[in-house]
């Protein structure tokens, strides 16, 4: 990521915090990044991580509960955190739209598909409702839905799992936002339709130069459709890097064993090198590095002061190794 | 010897349409179905959702009744059990669900949850040794007794799952079915489940019928894979053999879709096309309509045959023979241009 890219979204320090029980847990430990135009920006965790979390204040939709404590987000030279209700909603959905995870819930199932579709565009755009729902018709078949026009009509238990995944990405797409966030977009979907999605994005994304937030898990697809990569663990972010400098050459010892403990399809191996332990719960208390308690080069300095984040040329990780380097 | 478990020309229609469905249909789920399970056989069963791996796993268990066909579990017909004679088997045979959130009773305790099969069952009534045992279970599967008194909620998803493939450990079972056991953890946990699996396969000398969607994770643990089509097998082959050298198009898709994790081999994901000229009906291949492989050939009746090696396909052209390309079917003109 150089200085000269004119960068669409840029997070500073990200704190949220959720209500609990003994106060106040804190999620998401600062967390700060750019988003290039046109560029793929791969956040990659396991659950608990603060990845969804992040996902909804980038456009202020935590739950009941949850709270930014600190941080901007500034798209566009505002500050999306401190704008009036009436703009951010006109920034939602138009300018910065968003692609949930479970393609089953995320559609009313009560409306037609097409009232959903048309009913995005005209809360955005004056246009009349005829021209919204030719438009909608264009999109559901862009996305490759067939016999769009009768479609337009059903409702979403009449598609299967991955045709709404593609309904909620023509929804998120309809008004050609800058920004999109796309949150585990495939996880609940096979193989075969996960690939469908992903060319859809990427095919877009090529067209009209948007930006992608891609949130996952699986960094096989990471090495499929990102440019930059950020690893989230226990709230924190521990590395930063563009993709290829990530899986050629990972700094982070959790990074390094993620990397290692894919399963590969081409070789049989006889044992996978696991990370030994589990992550940390969300909010859970933590002194030091919060990946010290399963990591392997652990000492005691990682026990007791987190590291920042060390710069390695374009390439950043939160590891008192990357110092010593 | 008798196989742990076989499958024998196994059909399956679910009826579909409620109450106030005005035409109501069967529905196949599993068509002619043939599987058997060796003794210490780790067999991969792998499909997309809805092809039909979970029901046969709950018809294999006794879970959900079938038409017509064959179920054997240690030489035993399911459909000739009485009610005694199945609680005797369901020592023999036990299983692992995909989701440990909903497969382990919130309200009881992890001793709890591990003790009722022994309940049941009548087993290990000396409270001593019941107790050494319980430990000894808990260790095999990596947790701490120190735990035993602990609940579900406090527990993560990998933690969950060690309890649940303890507590179908319990009873030492010979047969374990494992549907999904690892999609539902996160990358880093997985790994230690999948090594765990396969210790303790070895170690007490299980059979295990593994579903899985993932190719990947199959190759790891199973020691031959069958991949499931909407209620058909239609290959099935020794892990490596079906890996190196898929021979039907179905399963060659679905490896074209696993993404390579190494950014500088990135495909172009290309979108398999559903050929709607080919009508489903007329073809006696259930894949044919999504098939680029598509002839008239596949319009005749062929069923699942082997060549020779324990590879078996059910497919009409078999394209994929490594000394016969696909070229040779069409010249060249369907090859991909990757």
């Amino acid at each position: 990521m150089n200085a000269q890219e004119e960068n669409v979204l840029s997070v500073e320090d990200l704190r949220v915090a959720f209500r609990c029980e003994a106060g106040r847990a804190e999620v998401l430990h600062g967390l700060s990044y750019r988003l290039p135009k046109g560029k793929v920006l791969a956040v990659v965790g396991e659950s608990g991580c603060g990845k969804t979390v992040h996902a909804l204040s980038l456009l202020k939709l935590l739950p009941p509960g949850g709270e930014i404590t600190c941080g901007r987000i500034m798209y566009a030279g505002k500050d999306v955190l401190k704008l009036p209700a009436e703009a951010l909603r006109r920034l939602r959905g138009a300018k910065i739209s968003m692609i949930f995870q479970d393609p089953m819930t995320s559609l009313n199932p009560i409306r037609t598909v097409g009232k959903q579709l048309t009913e995005t565009i005209l809360a955005h755009t004056s246009c009349s409702k005829l021209r919204a729902q030719a438009l909608a018709v264009r999109l559901l078949k862009k996305v490759g839905i067939e016999n769009a026009r009768l479609r337009m009509k059903q409702y979403p238990f009449q598609f299967s799992g991955g045709q709404r995944q593609r309904i909620m990405i023509a929804m998120a797409l309809c008004l050609r936002p800058d920004v999109l966030v796309a949150d585990e977009p495939t996880t609940a979907l096979d193989v075969t339709i996960q690939a469908q999605i992903l060319h859809l994005i990427k095919s877009l994304q090529k067209q009209s130069g948007m930006s992608v937030v891609f949130i996952t898990h699986n960094l096989a697809l990471v090495a499929g459709v990102a440019d930059d990569v950020l690893v989230l663990y226990g709230g924190y972010c521990v590395e930063k890097a563009s993709v290829r400098d990530l899986f050629a050459n990972p700094l982070h010892p959790y990074t390094r064993g993620l990397l290692q403990s894919l399963v590969s399809l081409k070789e049989k191996t006889e044992r996978l090198p696991a990370i030994e332990g589990y992550p940390p719960a969300p909010g859970e208390e933590q002194k030091g590095c919060p990946f010290a308690p399963r990591c392997p080069h652990a000492w005691e300095k990682c026990r007791t002061q987190l590291p920042p984040l060390f710069e390695s040329g374009a390439h950043e990780a939160r590891c008192w190794l990357v110092e010593n380097k | 010897m008798t196989n742990p478990a076989e499958v024998k020309n196994l059909y399956k229609t679910y009826r579909s349409g409620g109450w106030f469905a005005s035409r109501k249909e069967n529905k196949p789920v599993l068509q002619d179905v043939s599987l058997s399970l060796g003794e210490r056989e780790i067999l991969g069963l792998v499909g997309e959702s809805g092809c039909g791996k979970s029901t046969l796993a709950k018809v294999l268990l006794g879970l959900e009744d079938y038409q017509s066909g064959s179920v054997k579990v240690e030489g035993l017909e399911l459909k000739e059990l009485d009610k005694a004679g199945f609680k005797r088997l369901r020592r023999r045979l036990q299983v692992v669900f995909q989701d440990p959130y909903s497969s382990l009773d919130p309200r009881m305790s992890v001793r709890q949850i591990l003790c009722e099969p022994w309940d049941i069952h009548g087993l290990h009534k000396d409270r001593a040794k019941r107790k050494k045992t319980l430990e000894e279970l808990v260790r095999s599967v990596g947790l701490d007794p120190a735990h035993l008194d602990r609940y579900p909620h406090e527990f993560s998803g990998g933690q969950r799952q060690r309890v649940a493939l303890a507590r179908a450990l319990a009873l030492e079972p010979r047969v374990l079915v494992a549907d999904e056991p690892v999609s539902a953890l996160d990358v880093s946990v997985q790994a230690q489940i999948l090594n765990l699996l396969k210790d303790v396969s070895r170690a007490r000398a299980l059979s295990m019928l593994f579903i899985s969607h993932d190719f990947a994770v199959a190759r790891f643990l199973c020691d031959r894979i069958a991949v499931m089509y909407q209620g058909r097998i239609v290959e099935c082959a020794p892990a490596r053999t079906l890996l190196d050298n898929p021979q039907h198009p179905y399963t060659r898709a679905l490896l074209d879709a696993v993404p390579s994790p190494d950014p500088s081999a990135r495909k172009d994901f290309e979108p398999a096309v559903l050929k709607s000229s080919v009508r489903r009906e007329q073809c006696s291949c259930p894949y044919a309509p999504r098939c680029r492989y598509y002839r008239a050939a596949c319009n005749r009746p062929f069923a699942l045959t082997d060549d020779g090696k324990g590879h078996w396909c059910a497919c009409a052209l078999k394209p994929f023979n490594k000394s016969q390309t696909a070229e040779r079917f069409h010249g060249g003109t369907h090859e991909r241009n990757d």
